[in-house]
């Protein structure tokens, strides 16, 4: 009986301290990620993105996600705030260019080139994952997508109504504009009152192919400057475009926002914007209205690259730049839990199944390879504008500080109102140059 | 009478055309003021797609859909309170740390006096960029970040440098006697302060308080770097996730910009009379 009460209470302290232990053990188990997240809450996607960490934090009850959720200057801000006091959260949203300079530069992101591996990263677009397409020249981030900044929106069906098809140079271009005008419609639209669409949008391809790539490198390493004729015929080739009439000047104070609703409702044969403008015509999922109807998506539009333009040393090529896409806190001890759970979530966020959520939501097209969506006839039309334009050229504004930049889209401003000249645009933006890069010093 | 001032009838018909002048050109500045505004409302009640195709006319399908959605994307109803917290919070204790400020300065001289009115005063000058970066830092190292108390404090040592600026040089115009008598009558300073300076500050507290209300209610920057919990966040916060360049949604952004305004115009209507008399008060010497 004392042999049997002996061995009850061993048995029931060893069930106990099995219990207690595993307990433990799984409480020590919980890893609290510190995630920043770039959400938008009236862009397309919002609701789809919060079940995408809502199903992570589901499946993955080991790891806590500690989340703050910031958009456009604020998150920039934020993110330099935390780098400045080195508390960089495990898991944050980056930029591959100037944008998040801080992070690149002072190399403060894990190289996910080395943490991922080549065998997960053999799955992406070989753009995406090259690190000289990077300001820090490494493996900061993932690209989600390789974003192409200039498509031309076509409207074939009004342009074959007047007679006309999907034009592939300059002077198809200019022929069409005498009969649209008599009809009060614009052969080409790209609003530009915001400043940066014309640069980032048109001028970005026109430069690539008059001036190129390796012109805007030597103007940056100072061997070439914007006053060279290449750069001036570039602006030239814009001035042209509102001297004959295929852009109105009047587009100069047309804001961003308003061109989607001008185009559908057949105001322009033409929009001139960047591939991610395809999701504002898609069908809204609360109210069920489309901008253009997926049927005539599908029969009426295409996408096309811009027209070839005289004297282009460069035929075809358009502008694009790499998206964005996640980061892991260089900070993190290489092996620990943290570095597990971060490397886990940030593959969660580019597996197959979430890429093809933000897709299916035109969000954007993903560099992951073989994600497959039901998605509507404009966006459909996205990788299919990818596999057959893909020639591409520097977007400006990825190359340049905005101390630069900002100036050449005030220049395109005042080209485009005809009070300036090419020439003199260009000196300006020399002398912005100059400027930043003695104050870089 | 002076010379070239038309009198009867033409007088009146001068004075008449004078008065209409200048109602049509007040009447001008009150619909630019008041026209931004009816548009934002006006177009809160429209979908999207509606607003791209008609931006000017009234909504052809009012919908209430918009606010639903942006009270709940934007979480409103956590950051509600919040604002209010922090806006009613931070400006009683501005008010009040800025009149014993203001007091002890005006009428309790030492040689600190001038050395630390002018630290206060200097933080006029400082522009909230400038402090972002070393706020962020310092609240950090007290171990106050993520916490109501943080921003509490910096909104309230924000507030303080006018604060204690304007209230300082409205008690320097209260005669010195009336503190010097109630001393000969054996009232401490608290006392003095409660029952002689307190009531006579009421117009440079409202001007202050209205200041504060809405700069507070509004602000941005320095809660965005202060907190990063959404239970801790104001308003601003919540309506900036629905501003973009590259936005898709005007209806529900429009919505959320509404519900952020809404506060203050209620606030403004119901307290127009004090908020006119407050500002003009406290904008003259006592």
């Amino acid at each position: 009986m004392k042999q049997k009460k002996i061995l009850f209470a061993l048995l029931a302290a060893a069930l106990i301290s099995s219990l207690a232990l595993g307990g433990c053990a799984k409480k020590a188990k919980v890893v609290t990620l510190k995630v920043m997240n770039y959400q938008q809450a009236d862009q397309a996607g919002y609701k789809e993105d919060v079940k995408i960490w809502e199903d992570f934090q589901k499946a993955n009850p080991d790891i806590k996600l500690d989340m703050e959720v910031l958009f456009n200057d604020p998150y920039h801000e934020k993110l330099q705030a935390y780098a400045a006091a080195g508390t960089l959260p495990d898991v944050f949203y980056v930029w591959p260019g100037s944008r998040s300079a801080v992070i690149h530069e002072k190399k403060l992101a894990k190289d996910l080139g080395v943490i991922l591996g080549t065998e997960y990263l053999k799955d992406f677009s070989a753009a995406a994952t090259n690190p000289a397409n990077q300001l820090g020249m490494y493996m900061a981030m993932l690209p989600q997508a390789y974003t192409y900044t200039s498509v031309m929106y076509v409207n074939k069906k009004l342009l074959a109504d007047n007679g006309f098809e999907v034009p592939k140079t300059y002077a198809e271009l200019k022929a069409m504009v005498p009969k649209l005008k008599a009809k009060g419609i614009a052969a080409v639209m790209l609003p530009n009152k915001d400043g940066w669409p014309m640069q980032s949008c048109l001028f970005s391809t026109v430069a690539g192919r008059v001036a190129g790539d390796a012109f805007l490198r030597d103007v940056k390493a100072g061997k070439a400057k914007f006053t060279d004729k290449p750069f001036v015929d570039s602006l030239a080739v814009i001035e042209s475009l509102y001297k004959d009439g295929i852009i109105a000047r009047e587009d100069n104070q047309v804001g961003y926002g308003e061109a989607a609703g001008i185009f559908a409702s057949g105001k322009a044969a033409i929009y001139v914007d960047g591939d991610w403008r395809a999701a504002a015509y898609i069908t809204d999922k609360s109210s069920g209205k489309a901008l253009i109807d997926p049927k005539a998506q599908e029969s009426d539009f295409v996408l096309a690259p811009f027209v070839s333009i005289p004297g282009e040393q460069n035929p075809g090529v358009v502008s694009a730049v790499a998206g964005c896409g996640w980061s892991i806190n260089g900070a993190l001890k290489a092996g620990s839990p943290e570095e597990q759970a971060a490397v886990r979530l940030v593959k969660y966020l580019y597996s197959p199944e979430v890429q093809a959520i933000r897709f299916a939501t035109g969000q954007y097209v993903p560099t992951r390879k073989g994600v497959k969506a039901d998605v509507e006839p404009l966006v459909a039309k996205v990788p299919a504008f990818y596999a057959e334009n893909d020639k591409t050229c520097y977007v400006v504004d990825g190359v340049f500080d905005p101390a630069v930049y900002n100036v050449l889209n005030s220049g395109l401003i005042a080209i485009g109102l005809g009070t300036k000249k090419p020439a003199a645009v260009a000196a300006e933006i020399q002398k912005a140059f100059d400027a930043w890069k003695a104050a870089a010093k | 009478m002076a010379e070239g001032i038309p009198t009867g009838a033409a007088g009146r018909a001068a004075q008449a055309i004078a008065k209409a002048a200048a109602y049509a050109l007040m009447s001008l500045f009150a619909l630019m003021t008041v026209y931004p505004i009816l548009w934002l409302v006006m177009n809160s009640f429209k979908t999207t797609r509606e607003f791209q195709v008609n931006q000017l006319g009234w909504p052809a399908a009012p919908t209430l859909a918009n606010y639903a959605e942006a009270w709940s994307y934007g979480e409103f109803g956590k950051l509600f309170p919040n604002s209010l917290l922090y806006t009613f919070g931070a400006t009683a204790g501005i008010v009040l740390l800025s009149a014993l400020a203001g007091f002890a300065f005006a009428k309790l001289g030492s040689r600190a006096t001038r050395p630390i009115y002018g630290s206060f005063v200097i933080g006029i000058l400082l522009t909230v960029n400038t402090l972002m970066i070393p706020l962020f830092i310092e609240v950090n190292l007290l171990g106050i970040y993520n916490t109501r108390l943080a921003v509490l404090v910096v909104y309230v040592g924000q507030g303080l440098p006018m604060g204690v600026y304007l209230m300082t040089e409205y008690i320097r115009g209260i005669p010195t006697a009336l503190v010097e008598s109630a001393r000969i009558d054996g009232a401490g300073f608290g006392r003095i302060f409660r029952s002689v300076i307190l009531p006579m500050v009421l117009p440079v507290a409202t001007t202050i308080a209205i200041l504060n209300i809405s700069g507070i209610w509004n602000e941005f920057a320095l809660i965005n770097i202060l907190v990063s919990k959404t239970e801790l966040k104001s308003l601003p916060l919540g309506i900036y996730k629905f501003s973009g360049s590259l936005s898709s949604d005007y209806g529900k952004q429009f919505a959320a910009l509404t519900i952020g305004m809404a506060p203050m115009l209620l606030f403004y209507l119901a307290f127009h009379k004090q908020i006119t008399q407050g500002v003009s008060a406290g904008a003259v010497k006592g």
